[in-house]
């Protein structure tokens, strides 16, 4: 008999899976579940105070393949900020974990995802970007690099939407950028980002194994391994972390300390990155932009802005526990109101 | 000569954003003051400033609501529409004219009053003469009518709550206004405006602010909404009432805003809301519900609560934006794609309008889908009179919700989907509760919520829907019915055309038909409209809108045999219905079917 693992809050790993993947076998999007189901459980998260929320497409399926133990909403094509929003209004204890896809968000949906992180909505919003629409077999997205080129079908001529670019520029709190093949720099992104409060993106690249994991296509497995503009080296430190468990590093290296009060440490590798200044991001991002790379990292973070439910100074009761005392108004202020239009 | 008394219609031709709404309402209000029955009709331009207003106020002892079918008092301030205003006035009727415009009035078959508004106006305030040029018609319609003195300033006060310079202002120029018509004028008026025994109860209000404060009283905790006339000020109401009318004891509030970027955001957000467990609701006009319709089948396929209501305004399209309709009925009764079935409610008064502002959240929980309030314009951006809200006389109905595992294990083979017991609504818990979660979707699922493509599991899945949602039927506002002991014609309508149903009727009756009338409250329609139609020989479906919206709605689901009754009047040209336009069509039908 072998001695299960169990996480902070005494769970096994188990408790935070989901149903079998229907994904084609080796999709990047399956890593990334995986990645969730392990982040999720190591940092001790009650399953069911987790939402997950998605869109339409292959990664928004993905819902079903992690977290069974949570509700969840598999909406409709780009609208998943405006359901998160609505649900995180009258909830805000919720920890919501979102996965939309490159077509969902860079294309029918950026609309929504400019205006949740314009709220700075309390929420974890991984994009699963593969540059291509697989549902519908293998269409280009609006994420695909100019001189990219899928399996089948001709370079793709149109400037790409970058859309950490975008989130930094829209003052989005946490912006991140990795790859489905990077299963350690992930999970420690992911962490982080469930430990932040506010509106945490994290761009993953995620080939698409069926139409897009040729050489020529800049989101294939090869491309992103040999082009891959690592930032910094990060690891997450769980505030439940004993002390003599955490490992100093030789060489230089920053910290960054999160809203559940865990840290993510930032090793240098070449140039020295600051994440609190949006320029240097993108920067970043643009430099690697030219070389045709993708650089991944933490490349913005800003822990002091307001969150959509604070900024609306809603009560600390989440709205949907509220009781009808609370809700309804008494029948003597009803009366005083009619008395109040009658002598006015 | 006779003295036409409580019985007359003022026309006030205005440009939009001169501040004649205030010396319209000053009309308005002051004669409500008196007791004399009235209503005032806005018609405004899509503009904020500039394009031409009217303004129509019908005082009527025998309660008629509509804008009458004369004018018998033109009132004509706006250059831009002087030559139309003046030749669409009737002979005999009074002009009363702003003489500063300076234009021509030509007219020896009426009764021509010119006065020199701006240029008095001046005398008190050269910089707010434009303003103030409108009080100079409140004082000559005061006189003409001899309207009561302290009703006036009751109004004026009012108007200007606790401005004391401009409520010193404007009753100077009314008096002035006044006291100039007397000096100048040799005119002997034959209208007159006379107290009534006003019911001390009443007070006047647009249906808009009446469903916010529903809304409010129904425990509404998310509002998320996209401005569009006519509907805003419902939003902009409840965001106004709130805070006076709720506060948690920490001092925080008891309902999230989101001013949304569009109305696909808004419905997403009435979802997410529903879907967690709160009371969520927007409000928009027919271009919002068509953005909102992808939604509106999420709602209903994962049979989440919602509440959108919608102010109709003139469509298709832009349409006409300021103008009034009941163009939406059927896409909303039937909004997205595939089979879907809504829950209309529909007010006609602003009672109503409070009424079910509150019920839809309880319908939307019990029935577990999205519920529309649909009003129109006229209802909701025009006053009218009610004697007071009254109180939900039962507790908010949250529905179907399993929150404790002890309820949980209550319930043999708990599916989320599963009806069992065979009302069509099953069990549903909420997200957080760690209470049997799944992963609610759009897609087609199984009575557990899991993703099917089965033959067998979507057509019962949607044999369900069906059934939840017709159980409604009894359930949901049942029709007014005002029944004659002759079953001879019965007129089937619905929303504002309550306001105009009674001069209808007194129009028809006079011609010798003996009429019942039926107010459909609430769709899919109770089963007592079916037994009006059953009960009378001929039924004329009474409809502002082109098509005969609702009469569509009946003749898919009447049977077969009631089909040969029911005709279709309809007529929509963006103004509130004149009962004139809709008796003549009513009296044309019936010629047609030989009655």
């Amino acid at each position: 008999m072998s001695i299960l693992k169990l996480n902070v809050i005494d769970l096994e790993k188990s408790e935070y899976k989901g149903g079998k993947s229907s994904l084609c076998p080796g999709c990047g999007h399956d890593q990334i579940s995986n990645v969730i189901i392990q982040a999720a459980w190591e940092n001790g998260i009650k399953p069911e105070g987790i939402a997950k929320m998605s869109g339409i497409g292959c990664s928004s399926k993905t819902p079903a393949y992690f977290l069974g133990k949570s509700h969840g909403f598999n909406t409709v094509h780009g609208r998943m900020p405006s359901v998160t929003t609505g649900a995180n209004m009258v909830n805000k204890d919720l920890s919501f974990l979102a996965v939309s896809g490159d077509g969902d968000t860079a294309s029918i949906g950026i609309g929504q995802f400019i205006h949740a992180i314009r709220r700075n909505l309390d929420m974890v919003y991984i994009i699963e970007n593969n540059g291509v629409y697989g549902l519908t077999k293998g269409q280009y997205s609006a994420t695909v690099e100019k001189g990219s080129k899928k399996k089948k079908g001709t370079m793709n001529e149109q400037s790409p939407i970058d859309l950490c670019a975008m989130a930094v520029n829209l003052g989005c709190s946490f912006v991140a950028r990795s790859f489905s093949g990077s299963k350690k720099q992930l999970t420690a992104l992911l962490r982080a980002a469930m430990s932040h409060k506010g509106m945490a993106i994290i761009d993953v690249i995620s080939p698409c194994v069926t139409f897009a994991n040729n050489d020529e296509s800049y989101k294939s497995y090869n491309y992103v391994k040999e082009n891959d503009e690592v930032l910094h080296i990060v690891d997450y430190i769980a505030h439940f972390s004993p002390i003599e468990a955490v490992e100093v590093p030789a060489g230089e290296f920053k910290e960054i300390k999160l809203f559940d009060g865990s840290t993510l440490r930032l090793e240098t590798v070449g140039n020295e990155h600051d994440p609190t200044d949006p320029v240097e991001a993108l920067r970043a991002i643009h430099d690697a932009d030219k070389e045709s790379r993708h650089v991944t990292g933490l490349l913005y973070y800003n822990p002091d802005k307001k969150t959509a439910t604070e900024t609306l100074g809603l009560t600390n009761t989440p709205l949907m526990a509220l009781p009808e005392s609370e809700l309804r108004p008494s029948k003597q202020s009803l009366e005083e109101l009619n008395e109040g239009f009658r002598t006015n | 000569m006779a003295i036409r008394v409580n019985d007359f219609t003022i026309n006030i031709a205005t440009a939009n954003g001169t501040g004649s709404q205030s010396a319209n309402l000053i009309i308005l209000h002051s004669m409500y003051e008196m007791g004399v029955p009235v209503s005032g009709k806005n018609l405004f331009p899509s503009n904020i400033s500039g394009l031409p207003t009217w303004f129509i106020i019908r005082a009527s002892d025998a309660g008629y609501q509509a804008p009458g079918d004369h004018t018998h008092i033109q009132v004509m301030m706006n250059k831009d529409t002087w030559e139309k205003d003046l030749n669409n006035t009737e002979p005999g009727a009074v002009i009363i004219y702003n003489q500063d415009v300076k234009l021509p009035v030509e007219r020896d078959d009426c009764v021509v009053l010119p006065m020199p508004m701006t240029k008095m106006a001046r005398s008190i305030s050269p910089k707010m003469a434009k303003l103030m040029a409108n009080m100079y018609y409140v004082g000559a319609i005061a006189h003409i009518l001899k309207i009561d003195q302290g009703a006036i300033e009751a109004a004026v006060s009012n108007q200007f709550g606790g401005k004391e310079k401009a409520i010193e202002w404007n009753l100077q120029a009314i008096a002035q206004g006044k006291a100039y018509a007397e000096e100048n004028w040799d005119y002997e008026s034959e209208y007159m405006a006379e107290a009534r025994n006003k019911d001390p109860n009443t007070f006047l209000i647009e249906g808009n602010e009446a469903t916010a404060l529903g809304a409010i009283y129904g425990g509404i905790n998310m509002l998320s909404w996209y401005p569009i006339t006519p509907s805003s000020s419902v939003a902009e109401s409840i965001i106004s009432w709130i805070p006076k009318l709720r506060e948690a004891e920490d001092g925080g509030a008891t309902c999230a805003v989101v001013q949304a970027e569009d109305e696909l955001a808004a419905a997403g957000m009435v979802l997410g809301a529903g879907w967690a467990g709160g009371r969520g609701m927007t409000c928009t006009s027919g271009p919002g519900i068509s953005l909102m319709s992808e939604f509106i089948g999420l709602f209903y396929f994962s049979e989440v609560p919602g509440v959108i209501w919608d102010v109709n305004r003139v469509g298709p399209s832009t349409g006409l934006p300021t103008r009034t309709q009941q163009g939406d009925l059927s896409m909303l009764y039937e909004a997205s794609h595939g089979d879907t079935q809504h829950i209309v409610l529909i007010p006609g008064t602003v009672d109503e309008c409070f009424e079910f502002g509150w019920r839809a959240f309880d319908y939307a929980d019990r029935f577990q889908t999205m519920v529309f309030g649909f009003g129109d314009l006229d209802l909701g951006m025009n006053r009218w009179s009610t004697a007071g809200f009254e109180y939900p006389d039962i507790p908010m109905d949250r529905g179907k919700v399993i929150r404790s595992q002890e309820q949980m294990d209550a319930i043999a083979n708990y599916g989320r989907y599963r009806d069992v017991d065979g009302d069509g609504i099953a069990y549903r818990t909420l997200p957080g509760s760690g209470l049997d979660p799944i992963l609610y979707r759009g897609t087609g699922h199984d009575e557990d919520g899991i993703y099917s493509e089965d033959p067998q599991v979507y057509h019962s899945t949607m044999e369900r829907l069906k059934r939840k949602i017709d159980g409604a039927r009894d359930l949901l506002p049942a029709p007014i019915i005002r029944q004659e002991k002759e079953k001879s014609v019965g007129i089937i309508f619905y929303g504002s055309m309550e306001n105009t149903i009674v001069e209808i009727d007194d129009m028809l009756e006079e011609t010798g038909l003996s009429v019942s009338t039926c107010r459909v409250r609430a769709l899919p329609y109770h089963s007592d409209v079916e037994a009006f139609i059953e009960a009378h020989d001929n039924i004329v479906v009474l409809e502002i809108n082109r098509d005969g919206q609702l009469f569509g709605i009946l003749r898919k689901e009447l049977p077969v045999q009631l089909l040969t009754k029911i005709q279709s009047v309809a007529y929509s040209d963006g103004l509130p219905p004149r009962a004139r336009v809709y008796a003549d069509l009513i009296l044309e039908t019936m010629k047609e079917v030989k009655l």
